[in-house]
């Protein structure tokens, strides 16, 4: 009998000890904001895009400055058992509008469009899985301007573990560097242009 | 390749030759005829000759040739010419060779009973082939623009996965074939040879080479030797990036493969001036891969060393800028592909960063890295900079052993009017996919802080530098400090401690730490400010301050005055001013508001302003608040004057601007 004395204690505390915290990873409000970020950094400045602007209004960073909350979804056991918990939200903000990510964004687009774009078009580079480029055909490119590739994608690949790591810092929980880079990684794949090359499975392949 | 043809060929001109021969026609078929270098696959040689002509046709179809020695193979090769008999004995055929997937030739041939000369031509191209009778195995060869494609066969049998892309070949060598063995000599001009291995990982563009090629290839073993006088042209070998002078560059390489193993290469020279002199002994194993390498390299002039030899490493590790000077020698050892030991002396060596992240002045001495036995290696240096901050010369003795390089006790240098001591640094190079970790302790002593702020940029602040920082860790570009600093300032101390710096020499470095500030004199804080004058003590603290690219982009920050007995608190009318347009503040008096402009100073009771710094808004917040308001600075005596903020979510960069129009004096005086 007596192991069932703490069972109403338990139930007490239970009850009034409900208020959890989740942050829940806000993929959604992620990939959003990696895809803004990417295809700043790659658009064809050449090409005029007619694109709707997000309602914040204010350009092609607008959607980095919303703020966005997070989507706490996720199912909760202790409704089965008729106790709801009281949650405190904490809404994180997936920004991206930092100097330094602005800055290295700047530099990065300016890289794309004076050397890597040429790469990714002549088939000489690739997306990797985990959000990198890589030289995946150094005979598209000519020897004399092979060095110059190499160390761009070298310096591009600094510049996005920086920005991954950046972002997931600025939003208050370095721990988020993976999943953020993870996101990266599949958008700089989706906003490849056709023709361009991205690693799956581990073998390449051409959008 | 005409060495089958002509074997074949000479059977039937022998029987042609016969005297007194009458045939008109006369056909000779093989399904398959071999030969010591090479073997032909069904053989078909026809010759007509109608009475009383002056020459007949030969024609010769096979459907395949085969050299393996020179490592060529032809498909549905004919060959059809005019045979006739020279005036001074001896017969001659001259006429179009054509083979699937090749241009057509023109082959030539003219034999008589002491030799046999072949001329191979097309365009300017030329290969002319002779072989006496006396011996029968040599062959010579003259070479005379002859495309680099046409050797595919036989880099192919050195190099399997390369390929020539472009050059020309000219020369003279001379070739032995014996049955599974050939022997090459000779002397060779290259020009503007192009060549790519499989995955394009190895490349060379634009070469151009003088050499004496001496070349024995047999089953058991096989041997190359050259002496090469290399003229111009680009190199790139993975990260490795090669760019040749127009001054010609000496190379000498020997290389020795047992039956199918790997190539040992037991000579390699290489002879760039004072730019670049190196030997070395070199083992591939079966697959190619580095198995041993002992290397002594000297450069007396390491100006050129950096484009001609190091620009693609250092392109890749982010260094492309760095300018260096002076001399080097180095000694290295790999065992089993892993480095083993390596000695560097360095002589006067000047490192630069265009990008002002750091400079070596005069890096003399010895370093040596062992993964054995220990080692000892001293260093010294002149001076230099860290992201503008100087340093003197310091000395660094080093012991290496068993992978790692320590240097123990403790490393005096002379830092910005103080000094920096460096104690038990261990450094271990990177090594089998693990980066690059470095551990150390560190100390300061009484650091000049007004060089630092000049260096820096920051206002002028004075004050003496001095901490403790037992452990300090280096891996996967970041340097963690255990312990903290404590900066002397103004009368006060400042406090910095969980200092992290990520990605020191990297994209946008990013310090963090936490700083405690007690006791400051807010008159001298005021002063070099430039923010009007307030007297008193202040405390504080920065929590979670994140410095990204040297900018604010994160932090807590409460700043209060401290009440100390016995000090005078007043505040300046000027420095009202400049708070009140820092906060977006209104004065709520209790006195009237133009009384504010009569008085140079008022008493003040508190004074104290937060600011929470995320996603570049500043959470402002008071001593105490009321919606959206928030008091700055609470009023103390006559005329009472107290400052409330009233905008508690500010811009940051607007913040920022504020302040330092606060500081430069150019705020207008604002009462409400």
């Amino acid at each position: 009998m007596k192991q069932w004395m703490g069972v109403p204690i338990a139930g007490a505390l239970l009850l009034s000890a409900c208020v959890t915290i989740n942050v829940y990873f806000p993929a959604a409000e992620a990939k959003e904001a990696a895809k803004e970020f990417v295809e700043k950094v790659i658009k064809d400045a050449d090409k005029v895009d007619v694109k709707e602007m997000p309602p914040a209004g204010g350009g092609g960073m607008a959607l980095l400055e919303r703020r966005i909350r997070t989507d706490l979804s996720g199912f909760d056991p202790w409704v089965l058992v008729g106790i709801g918990s009281a949650q405190a939200q904490s809404a994180p903000d997936i920004t991206i509008k930092t100097p330094a990510i602005q800055a290295i964004q700047a530099r990065m687009e300016a890289r794309f469009n004076s050397i890597l774009r040429a790469g990714f078009d002549s088939g000489a580079l690739g997306f990797t899985e985990d959000g990198y480029v890589s030289v995946r055909d150094p005979s598209k490119v000519e020897l004399k301007d092979r060095v110059a590739l190499n160390s761009a994608v070298a310096d591009d690949n600094r510049d996005r573990k920086a920005v991954y790591r950046e972002v997931a810092v600025a939003n208050g929980h370095p721990e988020w560097e993976d999943q953020i880079r993870a996101v990266f990684a599949r958008q700089w794949i989706a906003s490849a242009r056709p023709g361009w090359w991205y690693q799956a499975g581990g073998s390449w392949k051409q959008k | 390749m005409a060495r089958p043809i002509l074997t074949c060929g000479l059977g039937l001109l022998a029987a042609l030759a016969a005297p007194g021969l009458q045939a008109r026609s006369a056909q000779l078929q093989a399904t398959r005829v071999d030969t010591p270098a090479g073997s032909v696959e069904q053989l078909r040689i026809k010759l007509d000759w109608q009475d009383k002509a002056q020459s007949g046709v030969l024609d010769l179809q096979a459907a395949r040739v085969d050299l393996p020695a020179l490592g060529g193979r032809l498909r549905a090769v004919r060959w059809r010419c005019p045979l006739r008999r020279m005036p001074a004995g001896g017969w001659s055929c001259a006429g179009d060779l054509r083979a699937a997937g090749i241009a057509p030739l023109q082959l030539a041939i003219r034999l008589d009973e002491a030799a046999v000369h072949a001329d191979l031509t097309q365009g300017a191209a030329r290969v002319r082939l002779a072989r006496s009778a006396a011996q029968p195995d040599v062959f010579t060869v003259e070479l005379a623009r002859v495309p680099l494609a046409w050797m595919q066969g036989l880099l192919a049998q050195a190099w399997p996965q390369a390929r020539f892309t472009g050059g020309r070949l000219g020369g003279q060598l001379r070739l032995q074939a014996q049955a599974r063995a050939l022997q090459v000599d000779g002397a060779l001009q290259l020009a503007a040879v192009g060549l790519q291995n499989g995955d394009s990982s190895i490349a060379g563009e634009g070469l151009g080479a003088r050499l004496q090629l001496h070349y024995r290839s047999a089953a058991e073993v096989s041997r190359v030797r050259v002496d090469a006088s290399l003229q111009g042209g680009e190199f790139l070998a993975d990260k490795t990036y090669v760019a040749l002078p127009q001054t010609p560059v000496g190379l000498q390489l020997e290389a020795v493969r047992q039956g199918q193993g790997g190539w040992r290469l037991p000579r390699i020279v290489w002879d760039d001036g004072p730019a670049l002199r190196a030997s070395a002994q070199l083992g591939l194993d079966a697959a190619g891969n580095l198995d041993s390498l002992s290397l002594q390299a000297r450069s007396d002039d390491l100006t050129p060393v950096k484009p001609r030899y190091l620009s693609g490493w250092m392109g890749v590790v982010g260094l492309g800028g760095v300018d260096l000077h002076g001399g080097l020698s180095v000694q290295a050892q790999v065992q089993g592909g892993q480095l083993q030991t390596v000695t560097a002396d360095l002589r006067r060596i000047d490192v630069r960063d265009p990008d002002g992240r750091f400079v070596f002045d005069r890096l003399q001495g010895n370093l040596r890295y062992s993964a054995g036995a220990p080692v000892a290696s001293a260093l010294d240096w002149q001076g230099g900079q860290l992201y503008g901050l100087r340093f003197g010369p310091a000395q660094l003795s080093l012991s290496s052993a068993e992978g790692e390089l320590r240097a123990p006790g403790l490393v005096a240098v002379p830092l910005m009017g103080g000094r920096l001591d460096l104690r038990e640094l261990v450094i271990r190079p990177p090594r089998g996919g693990a980066g690059m970790d470095i551990r150390f302790g560190l100390r300061l002593r009484d650091v000049d802080f007004g060089q630092v702020s000049q260096a820096l940029d920051l206002p002028p602040f004075q004050g003496r530098l001095s901490g403790d920082i037992p452990r300090a860790h280096y891996a996967q570009d970041r340097i963690d400090f255990e312990g903290g600093l404590q900066l002397g300032l103004f009368d006060g101390q400042v406090t910095f401690s969980s200092l992290a710096l990520e990605r020191p020499f990297g994209t946008a470095p990013s310090l963090s730490a936490d700083i405690a500030l007690q006791g400051l004199d807010l008159l001298r804080l005021t002063e070099v400010l430039g923010f009007g004058s307030i007297s008193g003590r202040l405390d504080g603290r920065i929590d979670g301050l994140r410095l990204v690219d040297w900018t604010p982009v994160a932090f807590d920050a409460w700043l209060v005055s401290a009440e100390v007995p016995g000090v005078r608190r007043r505040i300046s009318q000027r420095a009202v001013q400049d708070i009140g347009s820092v906060g977006g503040a209104s004065f709520v008096q209790t006195l009237q508001g133009k009384l504010i402009g009569i008085f140079r100073d008022f008493g003040y009771r508190r004074i104290g302003i937060g600011c929470r710094l995320e996603n570049q808004i500043c959470a402002m917040s008071g001593l105490h608040s009321e919606g959206n308001a928030f008091t700055i600075v609470e009023g103390q005596g006559l005329p009472r004057l107290d400052v409330v903020g009233h905008n508690r979510a500010v811009d940051w960069p607007t913040l920022v601007e504020r302040l330092m129009a606060a500081g430069q004096g150019d705020v207008a005086p604002v009462i409400h």
